[in-house]
């Protein structure tokens, strides 16, 4: 079963919605959701067109296409578990909180915090990703523990903090302090970082451009070649300051 | 004039030595009276428990320390979340809820008065200023003396007058409601970068010791004849093997005062450790206990842990520091200039861990082994034991032993050996529950006099009416509705209004801060000690003038006067 939803023009478009009804399992029972546009309630078919394509008897066979302009849609996905959404253009803040099963692709660009507290299930974001994508609520001691994350583009600061799980892959570059606090998990980054891992605890990131103000408290154990990288890069453990047990690999560091 | 006849309540007030008499109770303007006419407006208590309103003597709900929890915690604002609906602000948080969520939740549970637990003199405005948002409850500050340069330069030349005129100055500029020392001497040790092992080393740079300190104190609190008595978090907190520490200070206590307590000794659960590392931790409550029962001049309270999440929150920066060594989470100290310290860190108790277990134990013990219920006082240090919503648990474990033998089943196996909690035999009856949770309370911090803790004629129209009915109950099989009971108030009646029905805040309210203003002879007062202004001017970050607290952070301040040294 496929589900359409084209967004209405609306008369105030920065108003954010906050639509965590919009994941495949709500639409086995219809089309008939509460979202939230500013404070004011709204069904679904107040702010969207809806279209709906065959039938489904369970949720794993569920398609949910958002079109138009759903850049300050917020909490799509949250706490899904099955089946697929397609994102056409943009995403607001929290897509994929919580996410635990199926696939979100994201065709524009996400905005910050993308797959927070993520348990499960895959996130393909052809754009970039804001700040904090993949990480944890802040304060909390475990982000993303499971599943996978991957971003065509770059990401903003922050990216997979409290990583605990799963991986998290930046195709581009990202902002300052990627991988911090790292509890497990893996994180790669194709293109540049600064300050990366700080006070990371365990897991491994790799780096496969260039790290600006590498961190001082990172040990250097050796240079080898990363042969699926097809690189060779200085491995670092860390962050020896707080007695992490962390794997750095870095092809190589320059300064700004 | 309002007026309101509460009928049919079955009334437990200890003070009065009523102990579940079947009475009315008259209220007009706020007081209880003989009788009120014919219009007033009846609750029907349906014979249920009635007891005063509960008073909690050691608890952090306001001020620095409790608001920098909140900041280091974004995440426990994810917890307790409620709506705004009707008179109720909106709620957030759990282990350091928002003021609002701490007063409503008190109030669902029969408080009425709070005793803050420690505030520093220089942050006193923002206590105060959470005090007004804390609506439900009438408040009181402790103040914090522990590392005062003033107090310990007097205590140094062993000058008790000199000591009473800086507290009485202090508390009057804080409005501040009695002597609060925390690890003293440790905390300002720790400031320059050292720490004290016991009670008879010397503080650095003051030449003074930490028993220096409590005894001079102790005098100066009852030359200035001081509602509370000198309310002590003793030195070595947390440590193992601090037990003799305890004793020890307990031991320096002299018997200075009729009607109440000299020393209040609070969150003794945390000072009863035996054992020399954290391996071989023991439980030393049956010594501790021992000790007070022949003291009848120390008071303490349980500091009784709960398993979960928790954040602790002290002015003793030197124990959070090695707490935090432990934990190694996240974790916040302060200095407070020439007055205290403070420290930050969470925790999560956890019935896996052996030394988590023997806390959670050594608190029930002290509470069972005291044979007095008036010296033994109900309380979790919220938050840093538990969050004050545990406490009906901690009443059903006090008054159950199959409860306490069903929590013990799931503890740690290591637990047994190293106390002695699983051979005791006592439960504890409605009364006993009664005095640890009000009565105890109010005599202990002097405020029945105020009209607290008791229902007598004249006293503040403070009620709690449970829905709980004490002749159909067996609290030792029905733990359970025990725990239910006392979560929930079926009414909290504050100052002759109904606040709070079936956990529903239904009015706002208007509390009162109690503060002591103790009169010291013209000679010798602080503000007009040359050698005083001189320093303070030389050390603090703000004027001697702008020091004080102004009135109109008390919108319903009510000062205790004392006439002191006569």
């Amino acid at each position: 079963m496929r589900v359409i939803l084209e967004s209405k023009v609306r008369s105030k478009p920065n108003l954010p919605i906050e639509a965590e009804a919009i994941i495949p399992r709500n639409f086995l029972k219809g089309t008939d959701h509460v979202v939230f546009e500013g404070n004011k309630e709204r069904t679904l078919s107040e702010l969207f067109w809806i279209f709906v394509e065959g039938t489904a008897v369970s949720p794993e066979n569920i398609e949910v296409i958002l079109k138009g302009d759903t850049s300050r849609i917020k909490r799509v996905g949250e706490y899904m578990d099955t089946g697929s959404i397609v994102i056409e253009g943009d995403i607001g803040m929290h897509c994929g909180n919580f996410m635990s099963g199926g696939t979100i692709e994201i065709r524009g660009n996400a905005d910050a915090w993308l797959g927070r507290e993520m348990r499960g299930g895959t996130i393909l974001c052809r754009g970039n990703a804001g700040h904090y994508c993949a990480t944890g609520y802040r304060g909390e001691k475990k982000g993303m523990q499971g599943g996978k994350v991957e971003v065509s583009g770059n990401t903003g600061d922050f990216c997979a903090e409290y990583l605990a799980g799963g991986t998290v892959h930046i195709h581009g570059s990202t902002g300052d302090f990627p991988g911090a606090e790292m509890r497990g998990g893996e994180l790669i980054i194709e293109g540049d970082a600064t300050r990366p891992c700080g006070n990371m605890k365990n897991g491994s990131c790799v780096i496969l451009g260039t790290v600006h103000d590498m961190l001082p408290t990172f040990e250097k154990i050796e240079r080898r070649v990363l042969p699926e990288w097809k690189i060779t890069a200085d491995v670092y453990k860390g962050d020896v300051a707080n007695r992490g047990k962390g794997n750095l690999c870095v092809r190589s560091t320059g300064l700004y | 004039m309002t007026e309101l006849w509460v009928k049919n309540a079955c009334v437990i007030d200890p003070i009065r030595g009523i102990n579940g008499d079947i009475m009315d109770i008259a209220i007009r303007d706020g007081r209880i009276v003989e009788s009120v006419s014919d219009r007033a407006e009846v609750i029907d208590a349906e014979r249920c428990l009635t007891l005063p309103g509960g008073i909690d003597s050691h608890t952090h709900v306001s001020g620095t320390k409790v608001n920098f929890g909140r900041y280091m915690s974004p995440e426990d604002m994810r917890a307790g979340r409620t709506k705004r609906k009707g008179k109720m602000h909106v709620t957030s948080g759990y282990y350091v809820p928002t003021t609002f969520g701490n007063s409503y939740r008190y109030s669902a549970m029969g408080y009425t008065t709070l005793l803050e637990g420690a505030m520093a003199p220089l942050e006193a405005r923002h206590t105060h200023e959470e005090f007004t948002a804390t609506p439900h409850q009438d408040m009181m500050a402790n103040t914090l003396f522990d590392g005062n340069w003033a107090v310990m330069d007097a205590v140094r030349e062993k000058d008790i007058r000199k000591t009473a005129a800086v507290v009485a100055w202090t508390l009057k500029a804080a409005r501040g409601y009695g002597i609060k020392l925390t690890n003293p001497g440790g905390t300002e040790a720790w400031g320059w970068g050292e720490d004290l092992t016991g009670i008879h080393d010397t503080v650095p740079h003051f030449a003074v010791t930490p028993a220096e300190i409590i005894t001079t104190m102790i005098r100066a609190n009852e030359l200035l004849k001081l509602p509370h008595s000198v309310h002590l978090h003793c030195n070595n907190l947390g440590k193992p093997g601090n037990y003799q520490t305890t004793l020890e200070t307990f031991e320096l206590v002299p018997d200075l005062n009729d009607a109440r307590q000299t020393l209040y000794a609070t969150h003794v659960q945390f000072h009863a450790y035996g054992g020399g590392t954290w391996k071989n931790i023991c439980s030393k409550a049956e010594e501790i206990t021992r000790l007070v029962n022949s003291k009848p001049q120390i008071v303490m309270d349980m500091g009784q842990i709960m398993f979960g999440r928790t954040m602790t929150m002290t002015a003793d920066g030197p124990m959070e520091f090695n707490l935090h060594c432990l934990h190694n989470n996240k974790w916040s100290n302060h200095d407070v200039e020439l007055e205290t310290g403070s420290g930050i860190i969470p925790v999560t108790y956890s019935k896996k861990s052996t030394v988590n277990c023997i806390m959670w134990a050594i608190g029930l013990e002290l509470a069972l082994l005291t044979k007095n219920p008036w010296q033994c006082l109900l309380e979790t240090d919220n938050p840093n034991g538990a969050p004050f919503v545990k406490y009906p648990e901690v009443i059903g474990l006090l008054m159950s032993k199959r409860y306490r033998d069903e929590e013990c089943a799931a503890l740690h196996a290591g637990t047994e050996q190293k106390t002695s909690l699983y051979a005791l035999e006592r439960e504890m009856d409605w009364h006993d529950i009664a005095v640890m949770t009000r009565a105890g309370q109010a005599k202990a911090l002097g405020i029945v006099s105020q009209g607290k803790g008791h229902l007598g004629v004249g006293a503040e129209a403070d009620i709690a009416i449970y829905p709980i009915r004490t002749d159909s109950v067996d609290p030792a099989r029905e733990y359970r509705k025990v725990v239910e009971g006392f979560q929930k108030t079926r009414y909290t009646i504050k100052r002759g209004r109904v606040v709070s029905r079936d956990g529903e805040i239904i009015v706002d309210g208007a509390n009162a801060t109690f503060w002591v203003d103790a009169k010291v002879p013209e000679d010798i007062r602080m503000e007009n000690d040359p050698e005083f202004i001189k320093r303070f001017e030389q050390f603090y970050t703000v004027r001697m003038s702008n020091y004080p607290v102004q009135d109109v952070y008390l919108p319903r301040g009510r000062c205790i006067e004392t006439e002191a040294f006569t």
